[in-house]
């Protein structure tokens, strides 16, 4: 026994929840921005009173992420080897493409934030438009990170990029939604959201869940009838040892519980029940980020 | 040079670059015994950590008493002629020699483990922060580099030279009458998951379909296995989490927590370690 254990008959889990955090966190944050620029960019009035708020807290959100990463790195003080262009940058790599919107996206939120701030319709718009490319793109390309890696089962589909994306708009707003809020108890009466509002962020939040779901379906139906290692990824990994941060956090208590709450017509103008679907979206995502990370560590790691 | 025999799974060994060497292995399953002398001597030579190796033996008993078989299945990194390992690696760490080697260059090496994801094969693991002697490389990927060290100044690499059975043939595929290359025409070969388009260089003879299936090692390792694996990496400060901790078999709700928690525990443990000393 001490033989297979000292010749390493187990793998390891080479990243584990800081690295879950990280998703969920660039997810939020794109998510949060993609709201906010509905209003300067996108040109629906209603939302433009969010603009400001939610594109800070994308801000904010981002800002956190290059700690975690960087202290992840197993050498910190390395990370400029990433900047270092080109002899050291790879870019067959998604990692090198991810560096770069990491940099550059805080940056055209902050200029976004400063022409919203100063109401200058034009400047806003163009950089929203550049910024909200970016928000997605950098969420996409941590879709991409785990997708370009054959031998990690769920992963490695065309469908990982689009998932993370809808996860990111609906735990972007989800927690937006209970930001805006906490915000409300802090600002004057003029500046407050209403619940109509809120109300209107939960029907777009509602529509990322049905998309989210069906996503899931399919890719849930592609592993049914997939080859054997994704038959067991579904059943052994997934339904059994991650049946909690895949099926219960994630489906039920991210997506389920609040698609209920969503298409109920009595409740779903209601804000205690606004903010209880926010929250289930918000943390339920968390839970598509362990199992997207962990998981194929946990099957392959066997090997 | 005669025509090549293609593999069993349709993986031939690559001509490699005109008028260059191209290391590659054939592994003969047949006269494996499974003595693990390729494992410790690997070890010792390179001083991988406890917890990680460049070549392991993967073991299976396969069949029910009386007509059971031991099947035992060397690994090692397979030098892979497209590796992902190398596509993925956003500094240019790791790079395909023109030999045939993967290597791995530390000093440019951050840490970031992607290289240890995109691997098929496991081949690669993270030296932890604490070594046995400070000169070595900490908290970087590393790999087995087919003893370039050795093979360059003419000696064999290390787990053949100790190999009992004579199981483990290593040559230069474009001599023709290299024994690896007298050897890979001769038999039938197999590598492992050849679907993954990484074309593999180590070659095995006799290889058991069913201890190569990772399906197959995913059940067949036991409960008892886990729960001793698990206890070994918590009661080892060996690399910390850094290193990476395998999930505990019997997640549940609880574990999932504890885990969580672990990690996030060790990461701000080996924060400071990682800045302050570990720098550069």
């Amino acid at each position: 026994m001490e033989g297979q254990i000292i010749a390493n008959a187990f793998h390891h889990a080479y990243w584990g929840f800081p690295i879950a955090t990280y998703f969920w966190l660039v997810g939020a944050s794109a998510g949060s921005f993609v709201i906010s620029t509905l209003g300067w960019v996108f040109g629906i009035k209603k939302y433009k009173s969010t603009a400001f708020f939610a594109s800070n807290m994308a801000i904010a959100l981002l800002l956190i992420v290059p700690i975690i990463l960087i202290i992840d790195l197993g050498k910190p003080f390395r990370f400029f080897h990433l900047l270092m262009l080109p002899s050291f940058s790879h870019w067959s790599a998604p990692m090198m493409w991810g560096s770069l919107f990491i940099l550059s996206y805080p940056i055209g939120m902050m200029f976004y934030s400063y022409f919203v701030y100063k109401k200058n319709e034009k400047w806003a718009r163009i950089l929203g438009i550049l910024a909200v490319v970016l928000a997605l793109c950098t969420h996409w390309y941590t879709g991409v990170v785990i997708q370009l890696n054959p031998s990690r089962i769920p992963n490695h589909a065309s469908v990982a990029p689009i998932l993370f994306l809808t996860g990111a708009y609906v735990s972007g707003i989800g927690l937006l939604n209970i930001c805006l809020w906490i915000r409300n108890y802090f600002v004057g009466p003029d500046s407050q959201v209403s619940t109509g509002l809120i109300a209107d962020m939960a029907r777009l939040m509602l529509y990322g869940i049905v998309f989210d779901l069906f996503l899931l379906w399919n890719e849930f139906l592609q592993m049914t009838y997939g080859f054997g290692e994704e038959y067991t990824m579904l059943y052994d990994v997934l339904l059994g040892v991650f049946r909690w941060p895949y099926f219960y956090l994630e489906i039920v208590w991210g997506l389920l519980f609040p698609l209920i709450i969503l298409v109920i017509p009595k409740i779903n103008r209601q804000l205690p029940w606004l903010l209880l679907a926010s929250f289930m979206c918000a943390t339920g995502v968390y839970g598509m980020r362990i199992w997207w990370v962990m998981a194929n560590f946990y099957y392959q790691g066997h090997y | 040079m005669g025509e090549r025999v293609y593999g069993f799974n349709g993986v031939s060994p690559s001509a490699g670059k005109p008028g260059r060497k191209r290391f590659a292995m054939v592994i003969d399953l047949r006269r494996c015994t499974g003595c693990n002398a390729c494992t410790a001597s690997c070890k010792t030579a390179y001083d991988v950590p406890l917890g990680a190796s460049r070549i392991w033996l993967m073991e299976a008993e396969t069949g029910e008493f009386p007509n059971t078989k031991r099947n035992v299945l060397p690994r090692l990194c397979n030098q892979c002629d497209h590796p992902t390992c190398v596509r993925n690696c956003p500094t240019k760490a790791t790079f395909k020699h023109p030999d045939g080697y993967v290597l791995q260059r530390y000093n440019r090496c951050i840490g970031c483990r992607t290289c240890m994801v995109a691997c098929p094969y496991n081949a690669r693991h993270f030296l932890p922060e604490y070594r046995r002697d400070a000169r070595n490389p900490r908290n970087v990927a590393d790999k087995c580099d087919f003893c370039i060290v050795r093979v360059t100044r003419g000696l064999a690499p290390i787990c053949v030279t100790s190999c009992t059975g004579g199981a483990i043939i290593f040559g230069d595929m474009n001599d023709p009458e290299s024994e690896v290359s007298r050897t890979f025409l001769d038999n039938k070969t197999f590598t492992l998951r050849p679907e993954m388009g990484n074309a593999p260089q180590v070659f095995y003879i006799g290889l058991n379909e069913k201890i190569a299936d990772p399906e197959f090692a995913f059940h067949h390792r036991s409960k008892q296995l886990h729960r001793r694996y698990n206890t070994f990496k918590r009661n080892s400060e060996v690399g910390g989490e850094m290193a990476g901790n395998i999930i505990d078999t019997d997640m549940g709700l609880v574990g999932l927590i504890r885990q969580g928690l672990n990690n996030f525990r060790t990461f701000f443990k080996d924060a400071p370690h990682k800045i302050f000393r570990g720098l550069f």
